[in-house]
């Protein structure tokens, strides 16, 4: 509860502070401006949430001895494992819902400013952010981190430090983060190693990138509903798939 | 009749992190626990007992033979459906209360709802716990949290309870009243498996006992059998007077016997003040 009444209160102090460099917006509208610091923040601190909390509560509960009194009622361990994803990724989604809040709060604050400063230049009715594609864009972002917390589940399982769970998450989500040049190389390499090698970690590995969606949404621009469905397909295959591997893995484990 | 627990030919290896050896914890392991009976399993640190019970639960998988709990599986989670386990030095969620700790427990045993409440409240009378049933479960003693353990193995009402140690940290009284308990519980006809390293406790209590040694079963029996001693007889004389007491040695010289005064113990001592307004009888 403190992490995440911590991380919730960082998150809201970086959205707030990009209204303080608003004056030096490095060529990007004020608006993109700000949304792009809220995007931000829901991404590296939803992320930070994500990797910290599932690797203490899934491997607290082993090393606290309270996992062993749990599964000695008739609990299956791939239920144990599931609800241990769902409590952290349900506790993401709050932490991604409250920036959301928080965000289109701060775009419309200014939006509404920027109508009063400039009355002529801003056409009646005409709206400069999509407020229902930053939505769509958050609810994506749950998905993203959804695998996320899959992901560190699954390293939980194996782990015997939540230490190591949390390197291998922050590992795996710059990985992910750069997973796109993985797949262009694989591309381009002639070697068939290489070229192996590069199209497994393509598959095995989520790409991070394609939730990064959100560029002309401060904007005014609308994003596709076909494409916010194709993310969360893509979220909720991957995340089956590694709570699959997580299952089995905590199968095995001797407690 | 299924046994309670059966036990054919167990034996676990762990591997040694850092080296290919292994290290054999449980050595082809054989027994049987009847159902309805007490039964004590006893053993030095490290003899394979804590093991034992984790295979027993399922929490571990046996490296050879098989475990079975009340005629199913020890792998299946259906077997634990009728099982109470109170772990060694146990440690629950510390945010909660021992009420909620309680009907957490409860839900996961499958207990139901319209039960869950009635069965909550009188396991914390029986337990001794009903006035620190809303505190936090953090700020328990070692003794509460025994039993509030004890509670918890017992709110889904199971037919085999395994009890890791119960009166560890716990005083005599605590003690005293874990042991009714058990008691208790036997006379309700189920089954328990004790751990324990209080001999005096699991002499009074265990109608059976194993001793493990080294992950090998070194001597299983009823505890009378176990305790009997065949070359060996006592009497007891009350209100012995000095001159009897002075024949009585002479005679004890001449047939070369030991005659002693018996002693209380400490825990009988200390029962009997604790219980009592502090006045010895």
């Amino acid at each position: 509860m403190k992490l995440f009444l911590g991380m919730t209160g960082l998150a809201i102090c970086a959205l707030a502070s990009s209204f303080l460099f608003r004056e030096f917006n490095f060529g990007s509208s004020e608006l993109k401006f700000i949304a792009d610091f809220g995007f931000g923040g829901m991404t590296v601190f939803g992320s930070a949430l994500a990797i910290i909390v599932t690797a203490q509560l899934l491997l607290g509960e082993i090393e606290h001895r309270t996992a062993m009194t749990l599964l000695a009622k008739p609990v299956y361990r791939s239920e144990f494992v599931l609800g241990k994803f769902l409590g952290v990724w349900v506790t993401v989604a709050c932490f991604i819902g409250m920036l959301t809040l928080c965000l289109v709060l701060a775009l419309w604050m200014r939006e509404s400013s920027i109508r009063l400063d400039y009355p002529e230049e801003i056409e009646q009715g005409q709206s400069l952010v999509h407020y229902g594609g930053i939505l769509w864009f958050s609810l994506a972002q749950v998905f993203r981190i959804g695998i996320l917390c899959a992901l560190v589940t699954l390293f939980s399982t194996y782990a015997t430090s939540s230490i190591f769970a949390m390197v291998m998450g922050v590992l795996v989500w710059i990985v992910g983060q750069l997973q796109h040049v993985a797949t262009e190389a694989g591309g381009v390499v002639e070697n068939l190693v290489l070229k192996t090698i590069y199209s497994v970690m393509g598959y095995a590995l989520p790409n991070f990138h394609l939730f990064d969606v959100g560029e002309g949404l401060a904007m005014g621009e609308a994003l596709p509903i076909s494409l916010v469905g194709k993310l969360l397909i893509y979220g909720v295959l991957y995340s089956v798939f590694y709570l699959a591997v997580a299952t089995a893995s905590f199968n095995r484990r001797e407690l | 009749m299924s046994a309670a627990i059966s036990i054919q030919g167990v034996s676990k290896d762990f591997r040694i992190p850092g080296s290919k050896r292994r290290l054999r914890a449980v050595d082809n392991l054989n027994l049987e626990i009847e159902r309805g009976s007490v039964f004590g399993l006893l053993g030095p640190n490290g003899s394979g007992k804590s093991t034992t019970i984790k295979m027993a639960l399922g929490l571990v998988r046996p490296s050879q033979g098989k475990c079975e709990i009340l005629g199913n599986s020890s792998l299946e989670s259906s077997a634990r459906k009728r099982i109470g386990y109170l772990p060694e030095a146990p440690c629950f969620q510390r945010f909660l209360t021992g009420r909620e700790l309680l009907f957490y427990f409860g839900k996961l045993s499958g207990v139901k709802k319209t039960d869950l409440e009635d069965r909550v409240n009188s396991l914390l009378v029986r337990v001794g716990l009903e006035d620190a049933g809303d505190r936090r479960v953090g700020g328990y003693s070692k003794g509460m949290l025994q039993r509030i353990g004890l509670a918890q193995a017992m709110v889904g009402d199971p037919e085999l309870f395994i009890l890791d140690e119960p009166t560890a940290g716990v005083d005599p009284i605590g003690a005293a009243d874990i042991a009714a308990i058990i008691r208790e519980v036997r006379e309700e006809g189920k089954t328990v498996l004790l751990c324990s390293h209080l001999l005096s406790k699991v002499e009074t209590i265990c109608d059976r006992a194993a001793i493990m040694v080294k992950g090998k079963l070194a001597l299983e029996g009823s505890v009378e059998s176990l305790t009997a001693a065949t070359d060996f007889s006592s009497a007891r004389i009350e209100g012995l007077s000095a001159e009897g007491r002075k024949q009585l040695e002479t005679f004890a010289a001449e047939w070369h016997f030991d005659l002693s005064t018996p002693r209380r113990s400490l825990e009988e001592l200390f029962l009997e003040l604790a219980k009592g307004d502090g006045d010895l009888e």
